[in-house]
């Protein structure tokens, strides 16, 4: 399995003479398997992500780029950029002013309270579309609840809709703001855990207040950390599908993302002026990629710091215990409650009637064979994606750490293996749903485009964590196996993977979570056959049968945090700091 | 058991310009003979024993063990580890740690394919020896340095290989448990003679443990010598200071004497330039070295270097210094005086037995510092032996 990672054995065993043997056809052949089996390895993983990518672009550049000017010739595309853009940087904005206070707020909790570390990513565990329709039933202009509320409030009660109207940008930007900020808090946490203790109590010693710590100490030394993670952000950002979809289409509010599914799921369906549309996105995406891959060079940030664990000095501050519960509630506690009163009542108004509560809608749930068809496929699907990427992502990580002697190899694997992070997830949707609907292989409407889509965008985090796990592991366990007269294989299956067991539960589970909240790419994927969950929420969505799409959100969350319950105690609850 | 044989191994690593870690280097080991690299950090001591492992890739050169050809650049051969019949103790122990301590040191007897009742045998032997036993069912974390370490040596000789390679392995314990397991790994060689190369940047645990050292500098061997030879005659300027002659005095000649000339004194600090007026003074009148060299660096270890009082004249056969005490530590039986010496600083070790006088030794006293002509090194500019009371030692391998 591993075979592309280890020196290569390059004679026969014990030669019975001290003069070198003569190398046969053989053992010349034994020499290049391993570079045979890397060639392989980068091949398929080349044609799972780059492929689609060429489908698309080939289509938007036939007829004299007749995609390109049909994207681009249209008046409102212009308008469309600059949304992408505001929602990208004001919910980037948003996200790190917020992710970074909170993480900041975790290093100041009163010891008893240092449980609450964990509340800013709880978030993570609502699927972006639950928590969308959640914000909805909350902000509404007319029946949502925190509305309804609001126009109680005697400044407000002339008022028959709003104040709030989640369909417009500034709201859009706000909750995929709020979304996105749960990524910046564990990036921007495992930054403080690198920075070494010593270094803040030295600028205390050295007479500096609390404040001047943060402003001329924490926080330059937290650059690189707020530098990257905020790319990130800045990509998930342009990516965002799910709240301008749902928000946003029926008011006019759109962006390139929405703006590419529109065109492959409405007739007439335009590959290629979906295609051109994606372009901005594409080329963004390895932009980011290759900065970050060719400047940042390659593994210094996965090295761990020595040095003392964090510890912010100053005392517990009650700000931060107030900021933390304060942002989990809105965060958590405000969609997940307005689902819950949702789901449990026959129809969406704006009053909230505890005596007409009912578990109809989960009942129903439980009994339409659509909707637990789409269940069994999500899980389905994820596990054996889960499964697939996994050994992908190990001979990935082992060709990246140990490969030094395939060199070219070794850059295009470690390159396309980051494109599913740097771009939308929405582009390789279409791409897969283009590639796989036409020779030679046909395989819209199966189980297993969803599965090729699903282990596609998890092979970053597939190779990424187990490449840090590696790392960690260090080199010394593997030599000694080597030099105690251990193969490669056997090296790999009683040191290697037992010593990664933790990582590899950790990765797994994690993917776990991502793949069944997965909606974007499945949503263009999907066949009306095959469904998965997030899809078939998106069908009661937009068919107005909204108590049956909060029933089917709760479910997602409840599936999706059993994932992170697993993942937490096999792996350590530092298990997203990996990433 | 093995006779080892290197025969030019080079080994470059990719850099601008590219570092020769591993020079053209030639090495052979007689079957049971303790090897000892010995050399600072950056020499090419562990890189040399990683490709002996097979866990480097060399450049050039070749490489037998016994009757095998494990490396051969030219001929394309290269013995991955696990083809090679070694076994290799690492500095950081590389205990698995999912593994018990019978299971680590069981495992080099599985990859051989060892019949089960034969490998357990041999575990509880190897245990028995490096006095584990007790721990065979407990895993690396329930152990302390010193007995993974004591395993590590049992699953390094488990399976009684040709060759065993030692990669500094003392220098993660602390004093007490290094002299410990220094002083069993002595034992157990003498007892089981299997071949080893041992690297080590701790001069003292190279003359315990070798039968033969080889003083390593900028990838090549420098002096390859038994460790009583080493220590009495180092070969060259650079062995001599490694080993401990950590003094250096350069003088030059003038007339029919010798004076001083400027330059460093110890090897870790650089002396103070200086205009003091002994500088040109003759300190000498002859020394044992040639005619032809005008210049020479006096090597010394520092209980070598004596110090008197100012007025006292040092006895005849020794040379006399006129030095200023730059600082006096209590070490004991002894004083470490560090003195300056015409703008060097020389380390001295005085005895304190007997000599109440140096435990009063502080700063800026002036005294005497002298030492005997027999006890010093004479090296030419080139760091070669300007002369010896015995034969010179041969140069390089």
């Amino acid at each position: 399995m591993a075979a592309p990672a280890v020196p290569a054995p390059s004679t026969t065993p014990t030669p019975p003479h001290p003069n070198p043997p003569h190398p046969t056809a053989l053992t010349r052949a034994r020499r290049h398997l391993p570079r045979l089996g890397a060639l392989v390895f980068l091949a398929a993983i080349g044609y799972l992500v780059i492929a689609p990518l060429v489908g698309l672009q080939r289509l938007a550049f036939e007829d004299d780029a007749r995609g390109y000017s049909a994207a681009f010739d249209n008046p409102d595309m212009a308008e469309t950029l600059g949304t992408t853009a505001g929602l990208a940087l004001g919910s980037l904005t948003i996200a790190l002013v917020l992710g970074t206070f909170l993480a900041w707020a975790a290093t100041r909790l009163p010891p008893r309270l240092r449980l609450l570390r964990v509340l800013p990513i709880l978030p993570i565990v609502i699927p972006a579309v639950a928590a969308v329709t959640g914000w909805a039933f909350l902000f509404s202009p007319r029946p949502g609840y925190l509305n309804a509320a609001l126009r109680n409030l005697p400044w407000w009660d002339h008022l028959d809709e709003g104040p709030v109207d989640i369909y417009t940008l500034p709201w859009i930007v706000l909750i995929t703001g709020f979304g996105l900020t749960a990524f910046v808090y564990l990036f921007v946490s495992a930054g403080f855990g690198n920075i070494n203790a010593e270094l803040i109590e030295a600028a205390q010693v050295s007479g500096s207040s609390a404040a001047g710590v943060f402003f001329r100490v924490t926080l330059p030394l937290l650059r690189p950390t707020l530098v990257y993670g905020g790319f990130v952000a800045l990509l998930l950002g342009l990516g965002q599908f799910t709240g301008p979809l749902l928000l946003g289409r029926n008011n006019g509010i759109n962006v390139l993302t929405t703006d590419m599914y529109v065109a492959v799921s409405q007739s007439p369906v335009d590959y290629g002026r979906a295609a051109a549309i994606g372009s901005p996105l594409l080329l963004f995406g390895i932009a980011v990629v290759f900065f970050q891959k060719v400047v940042l060079g390659d593994h210094s940030r996965f090295v761990t710091h020595g040095g003392k664990a964090f510890r912010s000095g100053g005392r517990p501050s009650w700000v931060a215990v107030t900021g933390i519960v304060l942002y989990s509630l809105v965060a958590l506690a405000l969609p997940l409650g307005a689902l819950t009163v949702v789901s449990l009542s026959a129809f969406w108004s704006g009053k909230i009637q505890p005596s007409g509560f009912t578990l109809d809608n989960f009942r129903r749930v439980f009994q339409e064979s659509g909707i637990t068809d789409a269940i069994v496929n999500s899980l389905t699907t994820s596990v054996i994606s889960v499964a697939i990427a996994l050994p992908l992502g190990f001979i990935a990580a082992s060709l990246l750490l140990k490969g030094r002697r395939f060199r070219i190899i070794r850059a295009a694997v470690d390159f396309i293996v980051a494109m599913p992070l740097g771009i939308p997830a929405v582009v390789f949707g279409a791409g897969f749903l283009l590639t796989y609907s036409r020779e030679p292989f046909i395989l819209y409407g199966t189980r297993t485009v969803i599965v090729l889509v699903y282990v596609t965008l998890m092979l970053p985090f597939a190779t990424r964590m187990q490449l840090s796990g590696m790392v960690a592991l260090g080199d010394t366990y593997l030599e000694a196996s080597r030099t105690s007269g251990a193969g490669a294989l056997r090296t790999n299956t009683e040191i290697v993977l037992p010593l990664l067991r933790p990582t590899l539960a950790g990765a797994g589970a994690l993917m776990f979570v991502l793949l069944t909240h997965e909606f974007t790419a499945s949503l263009l994927v999907r066949a009306p056959t095959t469904q998965v969950m997030g899809t078939i929420l998106f069908d009661y969505w937009s068919n107005g049968s909204y108590p049956l799409v909060a029933a089917i959100a709760l479910v997602m969350t409840l599936v999706t945090s059993a994932g992170v319950f697993v993942a937490m105690s096999v792996a350590g609850s530092d298990i997203f700091e990996k990433l | 058991m093995s006779h080892v044989r290197i025969e030019g191994l080079t080994k470059r690593f990719a850099g601008k310009p590219p570092a020769v870690a591993v020079d053209d280097l030639s090495l052979e080991i007689e079957p049971g003979e303790f090897i000892v690299l010995l050399g600072p950090s950056g020499c090419g001591k562990t890189t040399t024993l990683r490709c002996l492992a097979g866990l480097e890739t060399p450049d050039e050169g070749r490489i037998s063990l016994g009757d095998q050809m494990v490396l051969n650049v030219r001929g394309k051969v290269n013995l991955p580890p696990n083809k090679r019949r070694i076994g290799m103790v690492f500095q950081s122990y590389a205990l698995w740690p999912h593994m018990t301590v019978r299971r680590n040191i069981g495992y080099p007897l599985r990859t051989r394919r060892v019949a089960r009742e034969e490998a357990r045998r041999r575990i509880d032997e190897a245990a028995e020896l490096v006095d584990c036993a007790a721990l065979l069912d407990r895993y690396p974390a329930q152990l302390s340095g010193g007995q993974q370490q004591r395993v590590a040596l049992a699953r390094g000789l488990a399976a009684q290989p040709d060759l065993v390679l030692f990669d500094e392995p003392l220098s993660n314990l602390d004093a007490r448990l290094r002299d410990q397991v220094r002083a069993q790994l002595h034992e157990l060689h003498a007892r089981l003679g299997f071949t080893a190369v041992f690297v080590t940047h701790d001069q003292s645990e190279a003359l315990a443990l070798g039968d033969r050292l080889a003083i390593m500098k900028a990838g090549r061997i420098e002096q390859l010598d038994t460790p009583e030879r080493v220590f009495d005659e180092p070969a060259t300027e650079y062995v001599a200071g490694f080993i401990g002659m950590s003094n250096r005095l350069p003088l030059r000649r003038q007339g029919t004497g010798w004076i001083l000339a400027g330059g460093p004194g110890t090897d870790e600090q650089p002396g103070e330039a200086s205009s003091s007026a002994g500088a040109s003074r003759l300190v000498a009148d002859e020394l044992p070295v040639p005619r032809s060299h005008s210049e020479v660096a006096v090597r010394l270890r520092p209980d070598d270097l004596r110090l008197c009082p100012a007025e006292e004249k040092p006895p005849a056969h020794g040379v006399a210094l006129a030095a200023e005490v730059v600082d006096a530590q209590f070490g004991g039986r002894h004083m470490d005086v560090v003195v300056a010496i015409a703008g060097s600083r020389l380390h001295a070790q005085a005895p304190l037995t007997g000599k109440p006088w140096a435990r009063g030794l502080a700063r800026g006293q002036r005294v005497t510092a002298w030492f005997a002509k027999d006890a010093a090194l004479y090296y030419d500019a080139d760091g070669a032996r300007a002369a010896a009371h015995a034969p010179a030692a041969a140069v390089g391998a």
